[in-house]
C-alpha cells in the first residue's frame, strides 16, 4: 500500500510505499528531516474518508486519569457528538484533539497530520471554538474576527466580506462595531462560533457551543452546522445538553470518568438499548376487552399505564407493523375505541441513562 | 506576518488601557511636581533625580502591567484562541514585550525630558551642558524598563494568580533592577555603556527562559 505524506519541516510531498502493520523510517529527499510512518493493518484501519483518527488516548495529570484510552475514528462530512456529564474528559479530550494539551500515551491524527507534533500543519483547516471564550476586552467583535481571520490565513480582500457574511449568519451584525466587554455571554458565545467559521475550516472542533444560547440562537446553530456537514465539514462538538445531540449528530459518543463507554449511531444505539419493541396504545374509553391483545402472537406483556392507556411488549424479532395491524384488528372486534396506537423509541436521555449506568456497573 | 499583527495589536490594546492615562500625563505631572517640590541635591540637576524616579516608576509600572496582562490572559483562556492557529508562541509574549516597553519608555521620555526643559530654563544654561547626563539618562531609563518589562513577562508566565504576580513582581522586581548596578557596588566603574549592556543581556535572559516556559506550557 501507498501513503502519501508531507515533510512538516519543507512541505515537501513524498509518496512512501510499505506493508500493511509496517512502521517505516521515512527521510525527506529536500531537507533531511525525518519521522516515522505507520501503514495501519486491514483490523481497524483507518479509511482514505477518516479525518480524525484517535487511537488509545490517554491523559494523566498526576494521580488524575482525565481521559483513558480513549479511541475512535470520524468520517469526512461527519457531525460527531461527544456527550457525558461534567468532568468526564470532553473538554481534555478536545484539547489534545487540537494540539492545546499533549497526550500522555495513544495517537492522534487529523487528516493524516499527527498531533502534537504536526499541529502547526492542522491548525490550517481546524476551526476551534473552547468551552470558556476569551477574546481580549478591548477589541470590538470586528477587530477580534479581522485578527484570527488574518491570523488563520484568510486573505486580506477576502476577509472583510467574510466578516460580514459570518455575522449575518449567526445574527451578529448590529453587534459587529461593539467592544467586546459590553456583549452579553450569549453573543460572545456566538462570537466565538464566528471565529471558528471564518476561515471556512474543514473540521470544525466545538467544546459546548450550545451552552448558555437560548433557544432561537440554538436553533440557528443546529441548522448552521447541519449546513456545513452538507457541504462536506466534518463537525465534532461536545454537549451535555442530550436533545441538541440528538437533533443534530449522526454519531454520537458516550464518555464518562475519561472513558469511552458507548460510540455508534443513535439507531445503533437505540437497537441494543432496546431488547424487545413496545408499543402505546391509548383507548379514547376504558375497556376491559384490551386483555385480548396478549393472545396476539409476538406480544410478549402489556403493562397498563391507567384505565385508558397501556403499553405493549413485542419480540424483538417481530414484524412490528404485523402485530400494530392485528392488535388494531383484535381492538376493534372487541368494540374497543382507539383514540392513538404509537411505536414507543427511547430517548438519547434514557439510551444515555442506561449506558451510564451500565458504565458505572462495569467500571 | 502574524509577528506584525500581533505586535500591532498588543500596541493598540495597551495604548487604550487606562493605566495609559496615568503613564501619558501622570509622568510629566510627577516630574513638574518633583521640580517644584525638590531642593538641588549635591549640585546635581533636579532632572537627573526626576530622571532615576521616573524610571523606576515606569519599571515598576510595566513589570506589573505585564505580569498582570499575562496571568489576566492566561485565566480567561485568551490563549487558547491564538494557540490554535498557525502562529509561534513566542510572538505572543515578544509582542506583548515590546509594546509595553515602547509605550512606557515614550512616558517615561516625555516626562524627563520636560524635567530637562524645567531645569534649562530656570538654570539659563545652554542644553549642550546637560548632554553628556541626558545620554546617560536615557540609556539608564530605558536599560530599567527593560530589565522590568522582561521581569513581567517572567512572572506573568510562572505566576499562578495575579495577586502572587504582583507581590512577586514589587518585592522581586526591585532587586532585579538593580542587576545592571551590580558592578558598581563592587567598586568596579560602571559607566552608563556598561549598564545598558548588562541590561540588554538579562533583558534577553529573562524572555528566553520566559519563552522556553511559555513553549513547554498546556493550555
Amino acid at each position: 500500500m501507498e501513503k502519501t505524506i508531507r515533510c512538516p519541516n519543507c512541505k515537501k510531498i513524498t509518496t512512501v510505499f510499505g506493508n500493511p502493520g509496517e512502521t517505516k523510517k521515512v527521510t525527506c529527499l529536500d531537507c533531511g528531516n525525518s519521522g516515522k510512518i505507520i501503514f495501519e493493518d486491514s483490523h481497524g484501519s483507518i479509511s482514505k474518508d477518516t479525518l480524525i483518527s484517535v487511537k488509545n488516548i490517554s491523559k494523566k495529570y498526576k494521580d488524575i486519569l482525565a481521559v483513558n484510552n480513549v479511541s475512535f475514528n470520524i468520517k469526512k462530512g461527519e457531525i460527531f457528538g461527544y456527550i457525558g456529564p461534567n468532568g468526564a474528559g470532553k473538554t481534555t479530550t478536545i484539547k489534545i484533539m487540537v494540539g492545546l494539551l499533549k497526550q500522555t500515551s495513544g495517537e492522534l491524527s487529523i487528516n493524516g497530520y499527527q498531533m502534537p507534533e504536526e499541529k502547526e500543519m492542522a491548525h490550517r483547516f481546524i476551526g476551534y471554538m473552547p468551552q470558556q471564550i476569551g477574546f481580549q476586552q478591548w477589541r470590538t467583535a470586528n477587530h477580534a474576527l479581522t485578527t484570527f481571520g488574518k491570523l488563520s490565513g484568510v486573505k486580506s480582500n477576502n476577509l472583510k466580506g467574510r466578516i460580514d457574511e459570518i455575522l449575518n449568519l449567526l445574527n451578529l451584525i448590529q453587534y459587529k462595531n461593539k467592544k467586546i466587554s459590553k456583549l452579553s455571554g450569549g453573543t460572545i458565545q456566538k462570537l466565538g462560533i464566528a471565529q471558528a467559521l471564518l476561515h471556512n475550516p474543514s473540521l470544525l472542533i466545538l467544546d459546548e457551543p450550545l451552552n448558555g444560547l437560548d433557544p432561537d440562537s440554538r436553533y440557528q446553530v443546529k441548522k448552521i452546522l447541519k449546513e456545513l456537514s452538507n457541504n462536506g465539514t466534518t463537525v465534532f462538538f461536545s454537549s451535555h445538553i442530550l436533545s441538541d445531540v440528538q437533533d443534530v449528530a449522526t454519531k454520537i459518543c458516550i464518555i464518562d470518568w475519561g472513558r469511552m463507554i458507548k460510540t455508534g449511531t443513535l439507531d445503533e444505539m437505540k437497537s441494543e438499548f432496546f431488547k424487545e419493541n413496545q408499543i402505546e396504545i391509548i383507548l379514547s374509553k376504558k375497556s376491559d376487552k384490551y386483555d385480548e391483545v396478549s393472545k396476539i402472537s409476538g406480544v410478549k406483556k402489556i403493562i397498563e399505564k391507567s384505565s385508558e392507556k397501556f403499553l405493549v411488549n413485542i419480540e424483538k424479532k417481530a414484524d412490528s407493523d404485523e402485530i400494530i395491524n392485528e392488535i388494531i384488528k383484535t381492538l376493534l372486534n372487541n368494540k374497543c375505541r382507539i383514540r392513538s396506537i404509537t411505536p414507543v423509541s427511547p430517548t438519547l436521555d434514557e439510551i444515555y441513562q442506561y449506558y451510564l449506568r451500565k458504565g458505572g456497573i462495569n467500571q | 506576518m502574524s509577528f506584525s499583527l500581533i505586535f500591532a495589536d498588543e500596541l493598540k490594546g495597551f495604548y487604550k488601557s487606562k493605566v495609559m492615562i496615568f503613564l501619558w500625563i501622570g509622568l510629566p505631572a510627577l516630574a513638574i511636581l518633583i521640580h517644584l517640590t525638590t531642593e538641588t541635591y549635591e549640585g546635581l540637576p533636579i532632572s537627573y533625580i526626576t530622571a532615576l524616579i521616573v524610571s523606576n516608576l515606569g519599571g515598576l509600572i510595566s513589570a506589573i502591567m505585564l505580569t498582570v496582562n499575562i496571568i489576566h490572559e492566561k485565566d480567561r483562556r485568551v490563549y487558547d484562541l491564538f494557540l490554535i492557529r498557525p502562529i509561534k508562541r513566542w510572538h505572543l509574549l515578544v509582542s506583548k514585550f515590546l509594546s509595553v516597553y515602547i509605550i512606557v519608555s515614550i512616558a517615561c521620555f516625555i516626562a524627563v525630558s520636560l524635567g530637562i526643559m524645567i531645569d534649562v530654563f530656570e538654570s539659563q544654561l545652554l542644553l549642550d551642558v546637560f548632554m553628556d547626563q541626558v545620554v546617560d539618562l536615557v540609556i539608564i531609563t530605558l536599560s530599567t524598563i527593560a530589565i522590568s518589562s522582561a521581569f513581567g513577562v517572567l512572572i506573568g508566565v510562572i505566576s499562578p494568580s495575579i495577586v502572587a504576580g504582583v507581590i512577586i513582581g514589587i518585592f522581586v522586581g526591585q532587586y532585579v533592577i538593580m542587576i545592571p548596578s551590580i558592578p558598581g557596588i563592587f567598586g568596579i566603574d560602571t559607566s552608563a555603556y556598561l549598564v545598558g549592556l548588562i541590561g540588554i543581556i538579562v533583558t534577553v535572559i529573562m524572555l528566553v527562559l520566559a519563552i522556553l516556559l511559555f513553549n513547554r506550557k498546556q493550555f
